[in-house]
């Protein structure tokens, strides 16, 4: 279901997607790696297709799957952010393998499903693995997906906003789906980024 | 930094391998090919080269310095690892400002680079692959664990949706997987695991359209690398990995491969950590399913038990002191370390890994030819020795239909040669043979068929690769094993004689006219 549906992807705030994989990175350019952690099935890689599509480069050379996705992100103050989108697997038996795709990730998004409590707690989990094991100044947020769904709503939105606070953390709700805050979602990521002087 | 496109690009991207050599005959490159050839004839690096490169750079004769004997030091991962990083990137500066690639593009730079890393490791190779007895253990340990796993392991236990299952696609995947052995350099070996991750991408991408599900991501991706990777059970699989992770240049080891690489790491660490609970399965049935799935390996390699194994093997070594040419022979014991490039045929059919025995003695063939090509190497005539073999350096399309009569002698030729000669060794490939439901000549043939096919550069392999994971290698830049073997010797042969600098022996060995 979902993540495939064809609405454009909302552009809101100003800012563009571009497709723009051959810039050099330097202080105005760079790149960042960009974990995804979550339970299975709460939407990780359907929100990084939203993301990347509409903006998809068809001469783009990512051609082996959606678990690994880059898309470059203009901001207004003429910075480029390059994002490398590393998926994890959420199940259960593969929670022991994520530090080695967190290792050197400037950013982590944490995902849970709004209509799944469990989904939230493994959420929880990945904060605390982050907050111990992660780089310190790793850029976090909290993603509550599945916003579509908010009449099976189970994970109410003012208690996952209180816990990213307590935990220094971006919070938003998207919907893949609909596209409903996907861009607002990096584009903050991106904004949070300590900006190295070169790279 | 990134140069013109994704990473996955670059180690993918048509390595103008030719193109590297010829530039390196040009003359205005001595000084490259006296720095590059110093680390081939002594095939070691000194620890500082770094600073000695630039002397030999700036035309300082810096012989005695410049390079301390490999072999007589004790192999060190982590220093050779540092040692050949450190290489690489000094040299690829080098590049940047001498002729005869100063002014080139960012691309040719890369491909110079990739040239140089690929040319180095591959002389390198023997040296530090699998150098240190852990390293050795660890394979043998990995190896024999998929071994029993992928007795019974199902889809179902890493969490593999129906709607994903394939396993008769996933042939194909594991098919990339076990190439990784054919090859020295570790970008070929990085692109057999990037084509695995490919093909399973595409298939899984296949399956959600076919079953309208969201695009797949990691939450599919990694159980079927976990369970390719089981069943593909490439031999030294750990070792393949520390060396790509050691001896890639780090700064092409980066975003889309090195997520991927990454990927088949975890594979890895699932595996070593593979019980019951990670396959949801009760601990002892567990247990019961590795005890049995080792009796029944044991109980088909040899008659009583694993002291029988050994006994066997001592027999085969008294037959021939040659079986223990390669370094990593005393491992042997156990059905680890298996063949390159000949383990690919045997592995084709997942019945046949079952099989201890066959594995075993094809092992010793290797060993032999491992010992034949070191010889070869030392050889003052080795061209006389290959005109034997009028197409040995053909190419399929230089062939003729008159052609196809003669090949078709030689190749028999070959297979008489080989199935005599691994009889005389006391390897008899009757008992592979028996295992694996193939008339004889066809299987032992089928090895050789395929190298020199691979030679002849119109295999089926290539085809199957342009097939299934299109660009990712062309069949040019991506020779078979052999064909890097082969280029390799003729390399060094020619790399002495200051005319003919790196030239490979393309231009040197024209096709002979037919005269078996």
């Amino acid at each position: 279901m979902g993540c495939s549906s064809s609405l454009p992807a909302s552009n809101a705030g100003g800012l563009s997607n571009i497709n723009n994989g051959s810039s050099d990175t330097d202080s105005k350019n760079f790149r960042v790696k960009l974990v995804l952690l979550g339970d299975s099935g709460v939407g990780k890689s359907c929100i990084v297709l939203r993301f990347v599509r509409g903006q998809f480069d068809p001469t783009s050379k990512v051609t082996v799957g959606a678990s690994f996705l880059s898309q470059t992100l203009a901001l207004e103050d003429s910075t480029t952010v390059k994002f490398e989108i590393w998926d994890t697997a959420g199940q259960e038996r593969y929670a022991a393998l994520a530090p080695l795709y967190y290792r050197g990730a400037g950013a982590a998004i944490v995902v849970y499903d709004i209509t799944s409590p469990e989904s939230f707690n493994k959420a929880q989990y990945w904060v605390k693995e982050l907050q111990k094991h992660g780089s310190p100044d790793m850029t976090m947020a909290l993603v509550g997906n599945k916003a579509d769904l908010h009449e099976n709503r189970t994970v109410s939105s003012q208690e996952a906003q209180e816990y990213a606070e307590r935990n220094s953390m971006f919070f938003i709700e998207t919907s893949a789906k609909t596209a409903d805050n996907i861009n607002q979602l990096f584009e903050e990521i991106a904004k949070r980024l300590p900006k190295p002087a070169s790279s | 930094m990134e140069g013109g496109g994704d990473s996955f690009g670059s180690s993918t991207a048509p390595l103008a391998w030719h193109d590297f050599l010829e530039r390196m005959r040009q003359p205005s490159a001595a000084e490259f090919v006296k720095s590059i050839k110093r680390i081939n004839i002594f095939s070691c690096l000194g620890p500082d080269y770094g600073s000695d490169l630039s002397i030999a750079l700036s035309g300082t004769d810096t012989k005695s310095s410049f390079i301390v004997t490999f072999s007589n030091r004790a192999p060190d991962p982590e220093k050779d690892s540092t040692a050949v990083q450190e290489f690489l990137e000094n040299m690829e500066g080098a590049f940047r400002a001498h002729t005869p690639w100063a002014g080139s593009s960012e691309e040719e730079l890369e491909s110079a680079g990739e040239g140089l890393e690929k040319y180095v490791m591959t002389k390198l190779f023997n040296r530090v692959f699998a150098s240190v007895p852990e390293d050795v253990k660890s394979d043998e340990e990995l190896f024999e664990k998929m071994s029993l796993l992928q007795q019974f392991i199902r889809p179902e236990n890493l969490d593999i949706k129906p709607e994903y299952q394939n396993e008769t696609s996933w042939l194909l995947a594991q098919k990339e997987l076990q190439k990784i052995n054919m090859y020295k350099a570790p970008r070929d070996k990085l692109s057999c695991i990037l084509n695995c991750c490919k093909v399973i991408n595409n298939l899984l991408l296949n399956a959600s359209i076919v079953s309208n599900d969201n695009p797949p991501g990691a939450d599919e991706f990694l159980p079927v690398l976990i369970y390719v990777t089981i069943k593909a059970n490439p031999p030294q699989l750990h070792s393949n990995l520390l060396y790509i992770q050691r001896y890639r240049r780090q700064t092409r080891l980066v975003s889309e491969a090195q997520y991927f690489f990454t990927n088949i790491l975890s594979a890895e660490s699932f595996i070593w950590n593979i019980d019951g609970e990670s396959l949801s399965m009760n601990e002892l049935d567990f247990q019961r399913k590795m005890d049995s799935a080792r009796e029944r390996l044991l109980g088909l390699s040899t008659d009583s038990e694993n002291q029988d194994n050994q006994a066997n093997l001592d027999v085969q070594d008294r037959k021939s002191e040659n079986l223990k040419a390669n370094r990593n022979s005393d491992a042997s014991l156990s059905m680890k370390d298996h063949v390159q490039g000949s383990g690919q045929d045997m592995r084709r059919d997942s019945d046949v890994i079952v099989d201890g025995k066959p594995v075993e003695r094809v092992q010793s063939i290797s060993d032999i030819e491992k010992k034949g090509a070191a010889e070869l190497l030392s050889d003052d005539e080795l061209n006389k020795k290959f005109q034997e073999y009028p197409f040995l350096f053909a190419r399929a399309g230089d062939l003729t239909i008159a052609d196809v009569e003669s090949l078709l002698n030689s190749y028999k030729q070959l297979v008489l040669r080989y199935v005599a000669l691994a009889q005389g060794m006391g390897v008899s490939p009757e008992t592979t043979l028996a295992q694996s439901r193939q008339p004889p000549s066809d299987i032992i043939g089928s090895e050789e068929h395929e190298n020199v096919n691979s030679v002849v550069n119109d295999n089926e392999n290539s085809q199957g690769i342009s097939k299934t994971s299109d660009d990712v290698i062309s069949e040019n830049d991506h020779p078979e094993a052999l064909d890097i073997e082969t280029s390799e010797k003729m390399t060094e042969k020619t790399a002495v004689d200051p005319n003919d600098g790196l030239e490979v022996s393309k231009d040197e060995a024209p096709r002979q006219p037919e005269n078996a």
